[in-house]
Formats: C-alpha cells, structure tokens, sequence
C-alpha cells in the first residue's frame, strides 16, 4: 500500500512523504502506482519549471519525501492539485493506497 | 532542484523482488511394473511397485506390506484382467518336460 503523508504549518503544506509499493498489479501493470508516480512526478517537475527552490525533493529506497522551502501562490496549487488528485486516487483503490 | 525522471513505476513492486515458498518436490519413488508380462522370474522376485492395490496379486503373487507385489514361486509372470476393471498379477510354474 502506498501512504502518502501531508505535513502542515498553519494550515501550510510544509512536507509530504509518499512511502511503498501499490502492489495493485506486478511491476510493469500496476496502474495504480503508475497513476501515483505520474501525478507526483508532474507536479513536481511543473513546480520546478516555474520556481526552482520552492521545493526540495529526497528519493530514497521506496519513498519520496517533497519539502517545501518557500511560499509561492501558483506552485501552492499545484501542491494542493496533487494531494487532490492522490485523494481522488484512493477513494478508487482504498486497499492500495492511503492518503493521512 | 533537479527534474525528476518520469517513473511510472516508481512505486511499484520491484521486479525480482518477490519470492515463493513453493519449489520443493520429493524424488521420484520408481512405482510400476518391474517384469513384463511372460517374463521368467525365481521366487521372491518384485513384479509391482504401488501404492494401494492398482494390481491385485494373482496365483502364486504375494502382497507386501508398501502394497509391493512379488512371486511366491518361480515361474512365468501373467498380468491378468479380473471382472470389469481390475487387473492381477500372476505366476505361473514351469512345469519340467
């Protein structure tokens, strides 16, 4: 199951891990993690295209760990358009991922 | 900050990881038939490795108790059909001319 944690400072989105496997489907089938990583990687990659320090990103084994540095009103929707989205994901696949 | 590689199994189960608890499988245990059919054997002699009694022991054919079928006598060896669907094992002595 994937877990995807959202960290807030007054009412900010400070930092949001997403941890494990969707173990929806073997490796190469898993639509639901293929649905996560693209969402996330989106986001992230868009972010960066608009303001490079707004977020700092650690991958590690089976995780990605997104940490933002600064406010900025546009990359903060995207943010939100993210957490939105993997939540509309897990209404659909409870059993495979969790949003906390 | 650096782009990320798109990934679409990023969070997948990685490949190779997985493993089974199957795969184990004993040796064969070489059941059948150890004399053909018209085959001379001396007494004592294994005719029928089983498990349980696919075939019955006949004339002169002993039982053991791994359900092995072996002569009682020297002789030739009959593999016989008994009613509609069983089959015996048989042993008959040469009888000297």
């Amino acid at each position: 199951m994937i877990k995807v944690t959202v960290e807030k400072e007054k009412n900010r989105v400070k930092k949001i891990t997403i941890a494990g496997h969707a173990n929806y489907e073997e490796y190469g089938k898993d639509i639901v993690c293929s649905s996560v990583s693209s969402i996330v990687i989106t986001t992230v990659n868009g972010i960066i295209e608009i303001c490079p320090d707004y977020l700092v990103v650690q991958e590690g084994k089976d995780q990605m760990v997104i940490q933002i540095q600064k406010e900025d009103e546009i990359c903060e929707k995207l943010i939100h358009n993210m957490i939105s989205l993997l939540e509309e994901l897990s209404i659909n696949y409870p059993k495979n991922m969790i949003v906390k | 900050m650096k782009r990320l590689v798109l990934n679409i199994q990023y969070f997948a189960h990685h490949k190779g990881q997985g493993s089974t608890s199957n795969g184990r499988d004993s040796a064969g245990r070489r059941l059948g038939a150890k004399v053909g059919d018209g085959q001379f054997v001396t007494a004592g002699s294994i005719i029928y490795r089983q498990r349980g009694t696919r075939i019955f022991p006949g004339n002169n054919v002993g039982r053991g108790n791994d359900d092995t079928l072996y002569a009682k006598v020297a002789g030739i060896v009959k593999f016989e059909r008994v009613g509609r669907d069983k089959k015996q094992a048989s042993v008959y002595a040469v009888v000297e001319e």
